[in-house]
């Protein structure tokens, strides 16, 4: 290899041309494999590199042979190459940069040199149908298999320390978004916004104009005024370097944006009201031996490598044309001074046989026998029409004769196509059809915001959308012209370039019995390449239907999927992934010292240093715990106790105002979905409470039941999790120290009972509520305060209380308390499996209510006895603390597990709850448990759950 | 092309499978050519020497959930039951390409559960003993260990939800899932069975409490036993029966992203942000998500599914960001109330039923098609399928694997 020196690398480059997008007083160097490289402004990679001469850019996917140019264009399957740590970039699409580190992918063993070894040595693993190949006895060979495909494997590289790009989403509400910015598009988005459309046009390509862009002077001429219209019509949005890559139910599109400065991709997610597809063409590959030799390029491959970047494609080329666009290569290859050595009229029987050459095109042998040294071979045998947008929308595109290629069938009412995807037709025909298409695009979507908006009578009267449209007119047909069939010469090439599929896999297929198109896919791995078939589809369609005697339109196509290009994964998750929650008093966490504790979407403290001086304190003086990510939901209206009775096992009509109540809440299936208690602090307001990790749980819970269920209910629901700070104060000195801060309660054990609740104010903040309750199974009181003064009731308490020993305590120290005391929770101590007799719920559950979730599951189970309980244990052994997740075992099999497991601080000995089988709950039964480490360790059933003041006197002192 | 020099191992046979017009009459029809129904298919007649047996299929050979899912074998499930028939299924799976002399690219490469929260971690740790007591191989792994196995992930605590730890099967892997469903194919049509495509089962016959045949879109056809096993469309198909069944269908959604260099060595499952991830042989990123929460027979889903999917991925494994996604499918996996399959008889004596797998049928097929074809050939479940039978939605006798299983399968 030899090295290029920025000042006389770009030899093949032409003199300045009409419609050249490169900018020659902008030049610039980049790096392709080490090695400097000079390009201009507007080159792409491919483009910069083919005027310095360089003709092979990648390897194949499996047989690693040389790819160089072909359709000059995104799709171009052997231009994919590395950008840095960006893998499998479009080297024919992506625009070249100053200092770009480009390199070539799937290299091994090198791009330029064969080594003629290769093959003979993995060549077992290369035959036709090399990837999907069955072997006798693959148990023995496997091994070796899949090291060779390991080392096959052809992709770009991710590295582990890739820089982060920023990513981005978005939302759009167009009136009409038109798919394709060629000429069709650009007359049909100018033509709807005339009509009043908000229209978005997006476009592939880094500049609007399709063909026109690389035609004639009159084309050139009819590029610039259909850009100045685009460019003067009013509500236009153009978004180039973007694709629309998905069509969803009711035209959901996801669009792809690739321009924005700083933004690697965005995701535009729009609902449009109508679509307008409008892709233009897509150029054929023909399939001949020979077909994927560097220097075998599509017609427009040649014409927009010659008029867009200036690069003179080769020095001697056989042409072979069958359309007139073919015919116009043939002039941009005289006037970029290549000899054309021989032009094959495809429109007039045979074509040619095959091109011969190692590392690229060394001469073509034509039907008529005659060879023809040359460096090039142009062919346009016909086109493709990109009919997956039309699948997405639920269109299955028909094969037309006369067109040869697919043609819309039955769209839905919100899409239509324009351009080549319609018909033919001169210029002035497909931009006249285009407008009318745009016009109707723009009246469909006023007709679409008209009934949107007619079922709210606040907008009815409003105008959304565009205006009335025209009165309507039919759309006019585009003709069919009609196009040589010409898919495949007498010899067989390859038909899918980055699958390396040829012609003849795609028969063998055939022959062992894969007769169906979507089996020969699957078998073949034919159009599941990164271009998804848009090359390929129709060759393969019209080979599979030679070997089976069939018709292409008999064959059909694959179903395409999206994306309809690829789209980054980063663009796809954007930028954030979940929102962080913490609660007014975080900053005062984190002052002093606390640990965090991930629960769900919370960051709370898990304690603040010494979990068991925390419990120690609230045993015996008073400690305060921030619970405010505890959920919370303030319930109004006179049907509040159907919604509690219905959710609830529990009854709930005679809760007076002034009470609160633990509820138990089962899922139909019986099992504990949540728990917690519910106040009700005047006639007809109640605040309901669930665990912090089930509140979003409840609250869908609750709307389900509400808005599918009895809706008739006359409740109204505020989710408050957040509009109140929560604090629980415990420790039997706990009345003491809120005393000092409570105003207008009395807190006198007989005015103020257990389980009741109070509005007051504290610490001089008005509009909080407070119950006794008793998680910790100490003199308790929850206090729940306006959000805003959460930080300064917290601080209050801790200086108030200085002086009883008050100490903050964490989630861990709540957990050693509520174990001693024998409280379960769920989720944690109850599994998928948990119904409420199970976690010794049976207390709460009534079944003479007619009805409330569960029932019908808890009427089964408080039938039967065969279930696994919740029981408290005690390892026999107090100084061994079994892991919480431990298994319970009886002879071999399980027959428990420990769901809850500490050392308690306060009986100076471990303590549990787990599940046991049936025969094991009574009291003084022992049980094994097995350690992780395989150990085993006894353990005694206790009587009632709580190890700790089972007789609850001192939550009620 | 380069020609299979002399001694490498036999090229694929000439023929795969006849494609023969339905007869009038079998002893068992399996309505439903896809991994499950061929594997039933295969071991009726392997191993109960049924062979006047007809599948019939209304598409192509496993063109459904055969064809959409992410090909994710494991056993590490909570439950008793479940062990039993995932780790049959897996034992079965370390034997099947040389018992079907076809390579299915069987790929032990080890599956991680990960552990983002001390729930699931508490969760982890419980099913990694419930393993070791039913004989399954489970491990748990820290963090560290976790990198050890799979470098590529992000251990580091300033992640959103920071790896805790992760279950870990060894023997857990992947294969591809196409040369499964030929490979079963194959076998079950050299063994006389007859693989009917393109035939639309249009109605169930059902004569006094016992099934007579079906009606198709290929005629009528008599059959002595029916076994259903359509997966997302089995309430379809039982309601043509008289029987309604507990199973809501709903689509799930996988991609693959473009070809990469191996980077990604294991299989990696996070149930807590709803992601699986694996790297297929040839060198593209497998993921599946949850389900789409909708219920649908179309087999398209929701992009915000995706969207979903994708941020929970690269919060993982941020190295993906740049990779592209080449293509988005999904597929229609009907659920059932407990998360467990339902597999055995029903009402209508001599019908017979396979559904319910949710998004876990990839990696049960022999082992569901090894107790369906006891099932069905004696008339009465199999040990190992006996817990999923379709009664214990009345008897209350649950296998609930929402737990550990409720998303990623």
């Amino acid at each position: 290899m030899t090295a290029v020196s920025a000042r006389t690398g770009m030899t093949l480059r032409l003199e300045p041309q009409p419609g050249e997008v490169i900018d020659r007083n902008r030049p610039l160097e980049f790096t392709w494999n080490g090695q400097r490289f000079p390009a201009y402004h507007g080159d792409t990679i491919v483009s910069a590199l083919a005027a310095c001469g360089e003709r092979i850019f990648s390897r194949s996917f499996k047989y690693h042979r040389p790819r160089g140019l072909l359709s000059a264009s995104f799709l171009d399957p052997g231009c994919t190459v590395q950008v840095g740590d960006e893998p499998n970039v479009r080297g024919a699409h992506r625009r070249v940069e100053p200092g770009m580190v480009v390199s070539a992918q799937n290299v091994w063993p090198s791009l330029r040199y064969d080594v003629k070894s290769v093959n003979q040595v993995v060549g077992r693993f290369l035959t036709a149908g090399f990837y999907y190949k069955t072997f006798i006895k693959p148990q023995r060979l496997w091994p070796a298999y899949e090291r060779v495909l390991r080392r096959f494997s052809s992709g770009g590289v991710v590295a582990k320390d890739s820089a982060h790009g920023y990513y981005d989403k978005r939302y759009a509400h167009p009136d009409v978004v038109v798919a394709g910015g060629g000429p069709a598009g650009m007359a049909a988005a100018v033509a709807a916004a005339e009509a009043g459309a908000a229209v978005l046009l997006v476009e592939e390509e880094y500049e609007l104009g399709g063909h026109l862009r690389w035609g004639d002077a009159g084309q050139l001429e009819a590029l610039r005024e259909l850009r100045a219209a685009v460019a003067a019509a009013p509500g236009v949005e153009v978004m180039t370097n973007s694709v629309v890559n998905g069509r969803y139910d009711g035209n959901w599109l996801g669009i792809v944006q690739r321009n924005l400065p700083h933004v690697v991709e965005r995701l535009v997610k729009a609902r449009a009201k109508t679509l307008v597809v409008a892709p233009g063409l897509i150029e054929r590959p023909y399939v001949f031996e020979g077909n994927d030799l560097p220097g075998v390029m599509l017609s427009t491959g040649v014409r927009r490598l010659v008029n867009l970047h200036a690069v003179k494609p080769g020095q001697r080329a056989v042409v072979l044309s069958a359309n007139p666009e073919g015919d116009a290569a043939i002039d941009d290859l005289a006037r970029a001074g290549v000899e054309v050595a021989k032009v094959v009229d495809g429109r007039r029987g045979p074509t040619i046989q095959r091109a011969t050459g190692s590392r690229g095109v060394q001469a073509v042998e034509c039907a008529d026998g005659t060879v023809v040294d040359c460096d090039l071979l142009v062919t346009a045998v016909g086109w493709t029409a990109p009919t997956a947008l039309l699948n997405m929308a639920g269109d299955r595109p028909v094969y037309s004769e006369r067109a040869a290629r697919f043609l819309p069938s039955l769209l839905p009412d919100d899409v239509l196509v324009a351009g080549g995807i319609a018909g033919d037709g001169p210029l002035e025909q497909l931009t006249e059809h285009a407008r009318a298409v745009g016009r109707e695009a723009a009246g469909r979507a006023a007709e679409t915001a008209r009934s949107l908006c007619a079922g709210i009578p606040q907008i009815a009267e409003r105008r959304a959308g565009p205006p009335d449209p025209e009165p309507a007119v039919a759309l006019p047909e585009l003709p069919v012209e009609d196009h040589p069939a010409l898919f495949f010469s007498g010899t067989r090439g390859f038909v899918d370039f980055s699958e390396d599929v040829t012609a003849k896999d795609l028969i063998a297929a055939a022959e062992e019995g894969y007769d169906s198109i979507e089996l020969v896919k699957r078998y073949t791995t034919v159009t599941m390449g990164p271009s998804q078939g848009k090359l390929e589809t129709v060759n393969a369609v019209a080979v599979l239907a030679a070997a089976t005697g069939r018709t292409i339109a008999e064959t059909g196509t694959t179903v395409w999927r999206p994306p309809y290009a690829p789209i980054t994964l980063g663009a796809l998750a954007g930028r954030i992934f979940e929102p962080v929650r913490h609660s007014p008093m975080q900053p005062w966490h984190e002052a002093a010292g606390a640990t965090p504790l991930v629960a769900g979407a919370w960051i709370r403290p898990d304690s603040y240093g010494d979990p068991a001086g925390e419990v120690r304190a609230v045993r015996s003086g008073v400690g305060i715990i921030d619970v405010t990510p505890l959920g919370k939901f303030d319930l109004r209206g006179p049907d509040v106790p159907e919604l509690l009775n219905q959710l609830y096992v529990n009854k709930w009509s005679r809760l007076d105002v002034g009470s609160v109540r633990y509820g138990v809440m089962c899922a139909e299936d019986g099992v504990v979905l949540d728990d917690g208690v519910t106040g009700r602090l005047a006639e007809d307001r109640y605040i309901l409470t669930a665990t912090s990790s089930g509140a979003a749980t409840v609250q869908e819970w609750i709307e389900s039941w509400l808005q599918t269920e009895r809706p008739d209910w006359r409740i109204h629901v505020t989710p408050v999790t957040t509009a109140y700070a929560s604090i629980n104060v415990a420790g039997p000195r706990s009345r003491e120290l809120l005393g000092r801060l409570v105003e207008d309660v009395d807190l006198a054990n007989e005015a103020f009972p257990y389980m009741r609740v109070r509005v007051g104010r504290i610490a001089g903040v008005d509009g909080c509520f407070m119950w006794r309750i008793g998680f910790t199974g100490e003199l308790s009181y929850e206090l729940h305060v306006p959000a805003s003064h959460g930080l300064r009731v917290w601080e209050a308490l801790l200086e108030r209380g200085a002086d009883l020993g008050v100490r903050p305590f964490g989630v861990e120290a709540q957990r050693i308390l509520r174990l001693e005391k024998g409280h379960f929770i769920v989720g944690q101590d109850t599994d998928g499996l948990t119904q409420a007799y199970g976690a010794g719920l049976g207390w709460a559950v009534k079944l003479d209510k007619p009805d409330f979730a569960g029932r019908t599951e808890l009427v089964w189970q408080s039938r039967r006895d065969d279930y696994f309980r919740l029981v408290g244990l005690q390892p026999v052994d107090g100084s061994v603390v079994p892991p919480e997740a431990s298994q319970i075992v009886l002879g071999r099999g399980i027959a428990g597990r420990i769901t809850s497991s500490r050392m308690s601080p306060t009986l100076g000995r471990s303590i549990c709850l787990g599940f046991v089988a049936p025969s094991l709950t009574g009291p003084g039964t022992q049980v094994t448990v097995r350690l992780p480490d395989g150990g085993e360790v006894a353990a005694t059933v206790m009587p009632q759950h709580a190890h700790f003041d089972p007789e609850g006197t001192r939550q009620r002192g | 092309m380069t020609a299979a020099p002399d001694g490498a191992p036999q090229e694929h046979p000439s023929w795969l499978w006849r494609n023969p017009d339905p007869k009038p009459s079998y002893d068992v029809v399996i309505i439903g050519a896809g991994g499950h129904g061929l594997a039933t298919a295969y071991y009726l007649a392997a191993e109960h020497g049924i062979t006047n047996v007809a599948v019939v299929e209304r598409g192509w050979l496993a063109g459904g959930n055969m064809a959409r899912n992410t090909t994710i074998i494991r056993s590490n499930y909570l439950w008793d039951a479940s062990a039993g028939i995932y780790e049959h299924s897996l034992k079965l799976w370390e034997g099947l390409a040389e018992a079907l002399d076809y390579d299915i690219l069987f790929s032990q490469r080890g599956v991680l559960n990960l552990a983002h929260t001390l729930q699931d971690v508490r969760e982890g740790i419980r099913r990694v003993n419930a393993n070791r007591l039913n004989g399954i191989d489970a491990e748990w792994l820290d963090p560290q260990q976790v990198a050890d196995v799979c470098p590529i992930v992000d251990i580091s605590p300033d992640t959103r939800y920071p790896v805790l730890g992760a279950t870990y099967q060894p023997r857990g892997g992947i294969a591809k899932h196409d040369h499964v469903a030929w490979a079963f194919a194959r076998a079950a049509d050299a063994m006389g069975v007859d693989l009917v495509q393109n035939c639309e089962v249009t109605g169930i016959d059902v004569d006094r409490g016992r099934v007579a045949g079906l009606r198709t879109s290929r005629g009528p056809i008599t059959a002595g036993k029916v076994a259903l096993c359509a997966a997302g469309h089995s309430s379809v198909l039982a309601g043509m029966a008289g029987l309604r069944l507990p199973i809501q269908s709903h689509p799930l959604q996988a991609l693959v992203s473009e070809l990469l260099e191996p980077v990604h060595p294991c299989v990696v499952m996070s149930n807590a942000v709803h992601v699986y991830v694996s790297q297929a042989h040839k060198g593209e990123l497998v993921m599946g998500a949850g389900v789409d929460a909708y219920i649908s027979y179309a087999q398209r889903g929701s992009v915000h599914t995706i969207e979903r999917q994708m941020s929970a991925a690269l919060e993982l494994f941020p190295i993906f960001a740049r990779a592209h996604v080449l293509r988005t499918w999904a597929g229609i996996v009907d659920v059932s109330p407990d998360a467990s399959p339902i597999l055995g008889l029903t009402p209508v004596e001599h019908l017979y039923i396979n559904c319910g797998w949710g998004t876990g049928g990839f990696k049960a097929t022999p082992g569901a098609g090894s107790v369906y074809a006891h099932t069905i050939a004696s008339d009465a479940p199999h040990p190992l399928n006996a817990p999923f039978s379709l009664e214990r939605f009345t008897t209350g006798a649950l296998v609930d694997e929402h737990g550990a299983a409720a998303v990623a399968h």
